[in-house]
Formats: C-alpha cells, structure tokens, sequence
C-alpha cells in the first residue's frame, strides 16, 4: 500500500490544482487539457466511501450525485459502502484503524463522537484541505462548530477535523387543519402559544405530543431553556468556558415550564412510555395540532400526511434554537487514499451537489438558495436561514457529556411521571452533568 | 414449538388415549392446560401476524393505520425496496456459509475434545471443562477489541473465516463440556468389548462411540447452526463491506440514525425468517429425536 500513497502524494499538487480549476469553471471540457493529466493520474485507484444515509434521502440523493461527479472528473472508482448508524457507533474506534477502513466516511458529529476519534488520532486533521479548497469560508458560524476538535475531543476550537455537509435545526410542526377546525391562531410569541395550547386542552385534545423516553421532549426543555438564554449561556453548557448556573432563571424556568404544562394537561402523561417514532405518528395521524422536533422529519411528514395541511414555523419568542451542522465527513487515518478522499469532499461542497441537497428536503450548507425551486424545500431552507441569521444554532441538549442523553430523558420521565419536581429535576440534572464536565472545565 | 416436539414421542400409546378421551369428558385441568398451551400458541404466532399485516403496507398506510388493522391496498413496496437495496441473496449465502462451517467444525472438535476428557479420563478433567465453560463466560464485548486486532494483522476482516474460527471455538467449548459430561458416563462394557475385538481408540471413536451418540451430536450440530446464525455483535465487528454482512448484520442496516423505514424492515424481517422456517421444518425430526435421545441416557 505504501508505493501507492507515495505515487498519490507525487501528484497531490497537481491533482488538486487542476480540480478546484475544475470546479470554479462549470464546463469542465475547456479545462480539458490541463485537468486531463490530473485525471489521467487516478484512473484504476478507488475510493472506498462510506455512510449510513438512506439511498432515498436527501443526503443519499447528492452523495450519489456526488459520486458521479467524482468518477467522472477524476478517473477513479467509488467502492460505496453503506453501513447503519449504530453499526458504525460501535466499530468505528477499530475500523478506522485497521486494514478494512474506508478511505472517507461520515460519521456522527460531536464531543462523544467524532472528538472522541480526533483525540485518539483515529481520525486525521485536515488543516491543509482546509485551506487548500477553502471550505471554512463556505460554512457559517454555528455550522463549522462540529468540523473542529481540541485535544481533548471538544468541538469549537481546535484543528479541522470534519466536513459537514448539511444542517439540522429543531422547529414547530402543526396540524393548520386543526388549527382552522377549532378556530385557533398559530402562535407567534409565547403568550400565544400558551393561550393556543390553553383552547386546545379545553376541546379535550392534548395540544402537544412528545415522547420522554427519546430526544424530543429533552428537546423541548433545552429549546424553552434557550428561550431565556443567551450566547455565552450555550458557550457555558456546551463548550465549557464556565461554570453553568443549575439554579439560574434558564433551568428553571425550562424544568418549571414543562410541570406546569404536564400538570395543566398540555403534555399527555403518556409521553414518558412514547418513543419519537410514537409521538411523530401521533402527528402524523392528525391525533395532535403541534409536535416539536427536528428537520430530519420533513420528508417523511411531506410523503406521510395526506389528510391535512401541514405547516412549520420557529418556536415562538426565542432567538436561540437548538440545531447544529449535520453528520461531518471523516478520513480515517488508515484511509489508504487521503488526497481523493479530500477531493471528493469538495465535489460535495460543490453548488450543484447541495442545491440538490436542498432540492430533496436537506438543509444545504454551501447552495445558492435561488438555485432551489421546490416550494417545500424552500419553506424548509427559510426557516434555517432565519435562525442563522439571528445565529441562533445552540446544538443539542444531550453533547456535554456521553450519557446526558440518558440521563435527561430520565429526568424528563420523571417530570411527565410526577415523580420529581422542577427544583429535584434540575438538582438532579447538574449531578449528572457535573460528574463528567467539572473534569473538563 | 414444544406441543409439536412431544406429539411424536408417545405415538404407541396414541391410540388407547384417544378412546379414553372419548370415553370420558375433559377434566377442568386439562381444560385449562389446553387454553394455556393455546394461549402459548397465541402469543408465538402474535409477532409473525403482524409482520404479515405490515410488510405489505404502504408507508403512508402503515403511518396512518395502528399495528392490527389491515392493509388498505396490497403493497409490494417494502419488499421491493428490500429486495434491491439490499443484496439479501449474497447475505443469506454468507450466513448459511458461516453458520454449517460452525456446525461441522465445531462438533468435530468437540466430539475430538470430549473423547480425550471423557473417555480417556485425563488428569484434572475437571478444571479443563472449566476452562472450556471459560470461553461461553467471557462477555463478547471483551473479546470485541483483541479479536479484531487479531484478525486485522491476519488481513481476515470482511472475510467469513474470522467469523468462523471466533465460533468454532466458542461454540465447541460448549459442544466439549456437554459431551463430555455425557461420554463421562459411556458403558465400559461397550469400550471393553471394543477393545476385545482389537479395535483401535481411533476406531473405537469412529465406528462404536460415534454412532451411539449421534443423535445428540445432530441436536449439537442444529444448536450451533441456530445459535451462530443469530450472532450479532462479534460478526458486526469483523464483517464490514456490504458483501460480507450476515442476514441479522443486513436487516442492522435498515435502521436508520433518527428514522426507520419501518415498512422496508418489517417486509425485510419477513423474508429474513423464511429460510429459518424451512431449516426448522427439514430438522425439526432430528430435533426432536435428539431431545429423547438425551433424555434416555
């Protein structure tokens, strides 16, 4: 394998140059003569590439694309291994380190995640990529926080571990059926989503569904949470700059806020036995006006709702939402042929490719929004953009430490259950996140 | 599963318990032993209903529509999503590959195993088996990280050999600590008369104590076979390209990070359990007179 990365590395230059020439002039035939060596240099290699998208996804829909361009313009193959989230959780530690390890992946973003493989160096930096294609300037504020890890693993600062792709943010989906039957506004600000939730529970039907047992109502408490919070808030609960106030106006008002809306009968007691999948068909079967969830919903919920309009919009009154760039690109350090990996990363940073992503119902990071024409998809890319330009992104509830997850669904149990009060939730809440972070910090 | 292992046994006496039957009416407790074996019945048939109810639905339907309730339309749509996105033939071959290579190896190695534990009495048998057992105890989690750095530096990852070699061994630990509890007790005059006739230990093993106890080694060997068909973490960790996965790792793929294609799992579920269903219905004899067998001894 050896000979091969030296050969590799002799034309990197070359290679590289006349590609991004490739890219910046979109007929590539008048680049022919000089990007023809360059070509020519990778004919007979492959590119083992893999990810866990399905093929019907929006992000499977341009990774195919993407490919196409890739084998096209580089000569090479695609060896495509699609694998499922999980599997890849579980191996990837000792995948990406040995001789059966894709040349580029992509892999789950994060501090347990991929900052736990750019810690222990089962990932390579790409610094020199970075530069090199100028991927920075294409991802904004917010997006690239996932792309870079420290030496410890957490994200935020550090060298450029990862190439995110798409994004993903968490908003309000409603029934307007519903909405219009029992002559309801949608609501824009708070107080009229409590009087909204107020009318719904007086007709007898639970205005929100959620589910404890999975991420959407930890969700949901993180969302009401940054509805009080500010920029430096997230900084201390995600990146550790500071200590975070367990007693503060944030946590309690987002603990206190969801007893009173399970104890008022805005959140079915129910919820705490619910999966996502559960609370989503809830939605989805007209049972209930509003689900609040991420983006990853969209296109099931366009191809799944027959029976009623279905409409989406911010969660009222906050400027902070929790969302955050998608799933990165990785090269694993056993990658046995880094430079292409690096070239085909571009090519899925390219216009065309995350146009189309937009076009299937993704959240592109690097389009040209008036390349997209589907009216959905638009709905969709408007929304994210009015949260970045308010650069709302604040990530997820559950990345400080490895088993938040767990431990704030199980609070959130608690909650639904009546088990534990507001102030025994957050009490509880800060042992669990102070065990692992005051480590850290 | 167990009422169908039984009825062959008592055969003879089938005949004279069906008059009695008619002679008499049921008694209130083989009443209730009847409801309970149709409850037990139910409740294994349960699983396969519903996956026969939702394979053929539609996403839509099956999104709009609880569990139970029909089809609105007959639809094809998840099997055919199954059926081209993944190579199931490929993973079936791997599986049926892997798990008969498990089956006749392993039981060759425990037969060889136990003949030397059992019949041959070595010193500290005992703690042998014991350290046998050890392998069926070790957690997998803990083989999961040498194993694959073992299998890396042998360049045997992705290939079905890895597979093979990790349950060979742990499946014929068991094989060996079974059988040899069982050759343990093997009648001495058998091996004596054996002996008498000139047979050597090779052909003792070969022509006297084999056949004996073939019927338990033919249930061992359909264990071994269901039992390395169902793994799934060990095989997850050494099988990585697409053309390797194992029927349990393929249907692994279908699960996606936050969303599910439910109907494409359920429809490739379905056509996951056929082969197992048609493996039960050529072994299910061998199985059931494997039990009794064991159960004479």
């Amino acid at each position: 394998m050896k000979y091969r990365i030296t050969a590799a590395t002799a034309v990197l230059a070359a290679g590289a140059l006349s590609l991004s020439a490739c890219s910046s002039s979109d007929d590539g035939g008048t680049g022919g003569s000089s990007a023809g060596a360059g070509d020519g240099d990778y004919s007979g290699e492959t590119l083992t590439v893999m990810h866990y998208e399905g093929d019907e996804s929006a992000m499977g829909i341009a990774w195919n694309k993407a490919i196409e361009i890739f084998e096209e313009e580089t000569g090479a193959t695609v060896d495509l291994q699609t694998t499922a989230f999980e599997d890849l959780n579980a191996s990837a530690q000792q995948l990406f380190d040995s001789s059966d390890a894709p040349d580029v992946s992509e892999y789950n973003k994060g501090n347990g995640t991929a900052g736990q493989l750019a810690a222990t160096g089962v990932i390579l930096p790409l610094d020199d990529a970075y530069e090199t294609y100028g991927w920075a300037d294409k991802l904004s504020a917010g997006i690239d926080t996932i792309a870079k890890y420290d030496e410890n693993g957490v994200m935020g600062s550090g060298s450029w571990y990862g190439v995110p792709n798409y994004g993903e943010f968490v908003f309000l989906y409603y029934n307007q059926d519903m909405f219009d039957e029992y002559g309801i506004d949608v609501p824009t600000d708070e107080a009229s989503l409590e009087a909204a939730m107020e009318a719904f529970e007086a007709e007898g039907v639970t205005p929100l569904t959620t589910s404890a047992q999975e991420y959407p109502m930890g969700q949901l408490w993180y969302q009401l949470a940054l509805s009080q919070a500010d920029r430096s808030w997230v900084d201390a609960y995600q990146l550790y700059t500071e200590e975070v106030d367990w007693t503060g106006p944030e946590v309690t008002y987002a603990s206190s806020t969801l007893e009173d809306w399970v104890g008022a009968g805005y959140i079915s007691g129910d919820a705490s036995g619910m999966t996502a999948e559960d609370a989503g068909l809830q939605f989805i079967n007209g049972e209930a006006p509003m689900f609040y969830s991420g983006s990853w919903w969209y296109g099931r919920m366009l191809s799944d709702i027959t029976d009623f309009e279905m409409g989406i919009t911010n969660w009222p009154g906050t400027t902070l939402t929790p969302g955050s760039g998608g799933n990165i690109w990785v090269v694993p350090v056993e990658s046995k042929q880094p430079e292409l990996a690096e070239i085909f990363i571009d090519v899925t940073m390219r216009p065309e490719v995350q146009a189309l992503l937009g076009e299937s119902g993704g959240l592109p990071v690097a389009a040209d929004t008036a390349d997209i024409t589907d009216a959905d998809a638009q709905a969709l890319i408007e929304l994210f953009n009015e949260v970045n330009d308010r650069d709302g992104l604040s990530f997820y509830p559950d990345w400080p430490t490895p088993t938040f997850y767990g431990d704030l669904n199980s609070v959130m149990q608690g909650i639904v259950n009546g088990d534990v009060s507001a102030d025994e939730a957050n009490t509880q809440l800060m042992d669990y996140y102070e065990s692992y972070v005051a480590d850290l910090r | 599963m167990t009422a169908v292992a039984q009825a062959p046994a008592p055969a003879p006496q089938s005949s004279g318990k069906d008059r009695r039957n008619k002679a008499r009416p049921r008694t209130p407790a083989e009443w209730v032993m009847l409801i309970l074996a149709i409850l037990g019945a139910l409740a294994i048939v349960f699983p396969m209903l519903l996956l026969l109810l939702n394979a053929f639905k539609s996403p839509q339907d099956y999104a709009n529509s609880g569990p139970l309730d029909l089809p609105q339309a007959l639809s094809f749509e998840g099997i055919t999503t199954f059926w081209e996105t993944q190579n199931f033939p490929r993973a079936l071959w791997n599986s049926i590959f892997i798990s008969t290579m498990v089956a006749i190896i392993a039981v060759v190695v425990s037969v060889l195993n136990s003949f030397a534990i059992g019949i041959g009495r070595v010193r500290g048998r005992t703690w042998i088996v014991l350290v046998f057992l050890m392998a069926n105890l070790v957690p997998q989690e803990m083989l999961f990280d040498p194993l694959f750095r073992l299998y890396d530096d042998l360049g045997l990852l992705s290939n079905p050999w890895s597979v093979i070699l990790t349950f060979v061994v742990i499946q014929s630990a068991f094989g060996t600590y079974l059988l040899s509890s069982l050759l343990g007790t093997f009648p001495k005059e058998i091996l004596e008369a054996a002996s008498v006739d000139g047979a050597t230990r090779w052909r003792t093993l070969r022509s006297v104590i084999v056949p004996i106890v073939r019927p338990t080694l033919s249930v061992l060997m359909v264990f071994f076979f269901i039992w390395t068909w169902n793994e799934f973490l060990l095989p997850l960790a050494f099988l990585n390209t697409s053309d390797s996965l194992t029927v349990p790792l393929l249907l692994e793929q279908l699960n996606g990070e936050r969303q599910t294609d439910t109907t494409t799992l359920i429809a490739g579920t379905l056509i996951s359990i056929i082969p197992t269903i048609i493996f039960f219905l050529i072994f299910q004899r061998t199985l059931t007179r494997g039990i009794t067998a064991g159960a004479v001894k």
